[in-house]
């Protein structure tokens, strides 16, 4: 561990593993998700689906849904309410499709709604969407997987030097092109939206990573104003990006609710979440990378194209992490879009920097081995002392210590560096490591803290908790505050009728929101002491508020022990106060003068073992060595479990996980649990999590930066050099397949 | 049926519910159909003698709801809930989320391939997604709402929280009612053999080693309570 410094106040509670305050809730089903709202009289809806990947709905025939039983309505593009479409770029309401369904009557992508079922029970709705008959005329859908024969322009993401010439001049070149595939979020919690209205007013209860984002939007969708909306999301069960902007469910939800005046419940199911609600796009990037002879990076260049819907671009941004990662004095990154019959992509947990850090790094290792050099000394030889893409310091920048802890806690020493060389049990090893990265960002919040006249401290803020540990946090800082213990604090989000918080993605909830309730805290804490010292009957009438402190939840002189004070509802009881509130507020990073100038971003490195069996041609990831810089750790219990969880996550896209579209339908042919592989129990490899827990004073007092993505970040191209260092066998295409692995020469262990 | 069928070897000794004791598992059961019970009537009797369940389903049509419709009552929790006429589409997750409003089980997948619906049946854990009502009737359901509450956790429930076992929460209701029911069944001490045991739960956020930590806790402290 690295030194510590010292907190920002003299409590411990801050950096300190807590238990989740939410835990005895979701442990016991108590926790209540956007499907578990109930309503009377509620009904239940089920989209149809086209069966299709591109044309044209020519006939609609609802007639025998319509009349089986409990069938209450059937909506299509034929007698759909309008709906609108949000303002383009603007992201303070952000849909995921820009069409609103059923906006026309030609199909984009296989899985797309044409219809929604409502009816009196779910079974009802079931069988009736699937009596909905749909004749299309179709059109050639665009659907290879190959996306090598794109001739369109390649627009510039970042430039310095000549990286042609350079390259062309290097005396040791890497040259190879990497493909990562679709794939798919999967939280377990399918996407719900229960809609009831009251009046003009909607409320939306929401599988929704921004609750205050889907509020603006859907307003925009319905058209009505943004007061008239409510979004409640209280528990959400993850959801890796593919929840942080509406998608078109919701807005059946709403019409279905308006039209028949009755609260609707709209499921996605688990067919519809691998085509309806975000994947993570096809990527194919080529890298060339020119190095001297003593591993000294000259060149870099990053040319990288990934697929989108017609009816979104969306960039992947595989460059993310390539302009600054490594110092180098000529790089070129250049970006394409290339249109298929697919669902549109949306962010999926480190979006841009993790395929694009399976490329690099992948290409760091083929480097280091043209160079017979060891691929911890190559990046420390090429390690950046500034952001080179824009000559800026970093806030906070330790990828150095990362990579040489990693590789004193993994034995990395030890490591052979012939193919095939290293054995155990009867089992070829394999060891890769990789550096990982990712932006830190700090986004307006507000949150409004009380305290209340029944002795708790209580926190409002409209952001949510994704299954990343924000209530705690929350709870933490006021118990930091107010010495309260948990059992007296009240943490309560996600509902847009509270101040306005930030999204929970892109890893800056935490450093968002820290400021906000910090603030708010100070101020509520300020005001309870003028109040001790303007009260009538208080023992502090007339004491300065400066020498007044709260302790341990009294207000008691300074200087004096804590028990010689006055439990604060008592004050506030005297001054006859409800409670004592107050407002609390963040501003964004780049509107911060402490941050001006500054390169922020976490780092990080992969240490990963592999265990080849080649008489039976079995891979499996035993051991995994994680090392963040990601700013001040406020919870390690939770930051721990996250970092593991994301290496788990990492070892399903390095070895299973591939969306694969049906090249004939366009239908995910896997789109299932059973067919779409993700890592479970037995696949989880020993993991070992270090923070170096550096608080980044450029992100706010607490000096955290955030670590929901960066812990997948580097494990697939680690996996994949541990698996070329077992078996010889360089796999640029991910997943790792067995079959590729057919080809080792490494034929006994 | 022209002749009677026969099992070979491999298939006798297929065995998914590695639960109980086999020999009063019939009466247990109220004689009612079992996995095991209905494979081991294939051997020797043949499908007629445990189709009990099976004729309950053909109940007469369009009372319930519009569709076939079944008289369904389900202990769940120790609690007896007549259901009236149930559609016999009902899964029993369905029947738990949506008619008795016990929302604590999850909905993943629909498919049993996830392992959030995980509720125990006669002590047993089963996918409620895959299980219709009907065939449940009477039959001792407890779900994550019958383990504990908060302020009174289950000691796997108080695991769960004390090793961080999960962390969006939404595969935790299945996880813990499969880990509770694991610890009855025959499962190595290893935490390969739980990994192994907890297979069919997945957790997207991946708290798997946690939720490993959590049921060793528990299932090497009840033992050390004899």
């Amino acid at each position: 561990m690295a030194t510590q410094t010292t907190p920002p106040s003299q409590s411990n509670v801050i950096g300190r593993s807590v238990a989740r305050i939410d835990g005895p809730l979701k442990t016991t089903g108590t926790a209540q998700y956007a499907a578990d709202f109930h309503f009377p009289n509620m009904a239940h809806a089920v989209p149809v689906q086209s069966t299709i990947a591109s044309g044209r709905i020519e006939k609609l025939d609802a007639a025998a849904a319509q009349s089986m039983p409990g069938v209450l309505l059937v909506l299509h593009h034929g007698n759909m309410d309008k709906l609108y479409r949000v303002v383009p770029n603007d992201f303070s309401a952000t849909t995921s499709e820009a069409r609103p369904p059923f906006e026309d009557r030609t199909i984009y992508y296989w899985g797309q709604y044409v219809a929604v079922v409502v009816a009196e029970t779910l079974e009802q709705a079931t069988a009736a969407a699937a009596a909905v008959k749909v004749e299309y005329s179709q059109t050639p859908a665009k659907l290879s997987t190959n996306l090598g024969d794109y001739a369109g322009k390649r627009p510039s993401v970042s430039q310095r030097g000549d990286a042609e010439k350079a390259f062309a001049a290097a005396p040791i070149k890497v040259d190879q092109t990497y493909v990562t595939p679709a794939e798919t979020h999967n939280p377990i919690e399918m996407h719900a939206t229960v809609a009831a209205w009251e009046g003009d007013s909607v409320t939306l209860y929401e599988t929704s990573q921004g609750v205050v984002n889907h509020r603006y939007a859907m307003a925009q969708v319905l058209g009505i104003p943004r007061e008239n909306v409510t979004v409640v999301t209280r528990f959400l069960g993850s959801g890796f990006g593919g929840k942080l902007f509406p998608w078109p469910h919701s807005a059946l939800a709403a019409v279905a609710s308006r039209r028949l005046q009755r609260p609707v419940k709209l499921s996605v199911n688990r067919t519809m979440m691998f085509s309806n609600v975000g994947h993570r796009p096809l990527c194919e990037q080529r890298f060339q990378l020119g190095a001297t002879t003593d591993g000294k990076l000259l060149s870099l260049r990053q040319d990288y194209i990934n697929h989108t819907s017609l009816i979104d671009d969306i960039d992947e941004g595989c460059g993310e992490a390539t302009t600054y990662l490594y110092s180098v004095p000529s790089l070129t990154v250049t970006r394409a879009l290339a249109q298929r019959n697919v669902g549109t992509p949306s962010p999926m947990r480190g979006p841009g920097a993790v395929p694009g850090l399976f490329a690099m790094e992948s290409a760091m290792d083929e480097l280091a081995v043209a160079l017979n050099m060891d691929p911890v000394e190559l990046r420390l030889r090429n390690d950046a002392t500034k952001d080179e893409s824009n000559g800026q310091p970093f806030s906070s920048r330790h990828l150095k210590e990362c990579i040489e802890t990693g590789a004193a806690k993994f034995g990395w020493k030890q490591r052979t560096p012939a193919v095939g060389s290293m054995r155990r049990d009867g089992r070829v090893l394999g060891w890769g490591m990789a550096a990982a990265s990712w932006g830190a960002y700090r986004f307006p919040c507000a949150a409004t803290v009380a305290l209340e006249v029944d002795g708790r401290v209580t926190v409002r803020c409209a952001t949510q908790d994704v299954g990343t540990g924000t209530y705690t946090i929350f709870a933490q800082v006021l118990q930091e505050k107010t010495g309260l213990p948990f059992e007296r604090i009240g943490v309560h989000l996600g509902d847009t009728s509270m101040p306005e918080g930030p999204m929970s993605g892109g890893s800056w909830a935490t450093a968002s929101v820290l400021p906000a309730v910090s603030s708010a805290a100070d101020s509520v804490v300020k005001t309870l002491l003028q109040v001790a010292n303007s009260t009538a009957g208080s023992p502090f009438a007339g004491v300065d508020p400066a020498k007044l402190q709260l302790t341990a939840g009294r207000v008691h002189q300074a200087g004096e022990p804590a028990e010689t004070g006055v439990p604060f509802e008592k004050l506030i009881a005297m001054a006859r106060l409800s409670r004592i509130s107050a407002d609390g507020n963040t501003t964004a990073i780049f509107e911060d003068p402490k941050a001006k100038g500054l390169s922020l971003h976490s780092f990080g490195a992969q240490f990963v073992e592999v265990e080849w069996e080649p008489q039976i041609a079995r891979l499996r990831v035993s051991r995994v060595v994680t090392v963040i810089d990601g700013g001040r750790i406020i919870n390690p219990k939770a930051a721990a479990n996250q970092i593991k969880g994301a290496v788990v996550m990492g070892v399903g896209m390095g070895l299973l996980e591939q969306t694969v579209y049906d090249p004939r339908t366009g239908q995910p042919i896997n789109g299932n649990m059973a067919d779409y592989l993700m890592a479970t129990c037995p696949d989880t490899p020993e993991i070992d999590v270090t923070f170096l827990d550096y608080p980044d004073l450029a992100m706010g007092e607490y000096g955290a930066r955030g670590i929901g993505e960066i812990g997948l970040a580097g494990v697939a191209p680690a996996i994949a050099s541990a698996v070329y260092h077992a078996t010889g066998v360089r796999v640029r295409t991910l997943p790792v397949r067995i079959e590729d692995l057919l080809q080792s020469r490494i034929r006994e262990a | 049926m022209a002749e009677k069928p026969t099992l070979r070897e491999d298939q006798q000794l297929l065995d998914l519910e590695p639960l109980g004791q086999i020999g009063s598992e019939a009466s247990a059961s109220g004689g009612q159909l079992t996995r095991r019970t209905f494979l081991s009537g294939l051997g020797a009797a043949g499908l007629v003698a445990s189709a009990g369940p099976l004729s309950a389903a053909a109940a007469p049509m369009g009372q319930a709801e519009g569709a076939a419709g079944a008289h369904t009552v389900l202990t769940v929790n120790g609690e007896q809930h007549d259901l009236g006429m149930l559609d016999t589409r009902v899964t029993l997750l369905d029947a738990l989320r949506e008619r008795l409003y016990l929302t604590g089980t999850k909905k993943g997948c629909d498919h049993g391939q996830c392992g959030a619906c995980t509720v125990h049946v006669d002590g047993r854990r089963v996918n409620s997604c895959l299980t219709l009502a009907v065939m449940v009737s009477g039959k001792e359901i407890t779900t994550i709402e019958g383990l504990g509450v908060p302020g009174r956790l289950h000691p796997m429930q108080a695991a769960f929280v004390e090793h961080d076992g999960y962390q969006c929460g939404y595969c935790t209701s299945g996880q813990i009612m499969s880990a509770v029911a694991l610890l009855k069944e025959p499962v190595g001490p290893s935490d390969h053999d739980v990994k192994e045991g907890m297979a069919g739960n997945i957790c997207r956020c991946g708290a798997y080693p946690n939720i490993v930590a959590a049921f060793q806790q528990v299932r090497n402290h009840s033992t050390m309570n004899g």
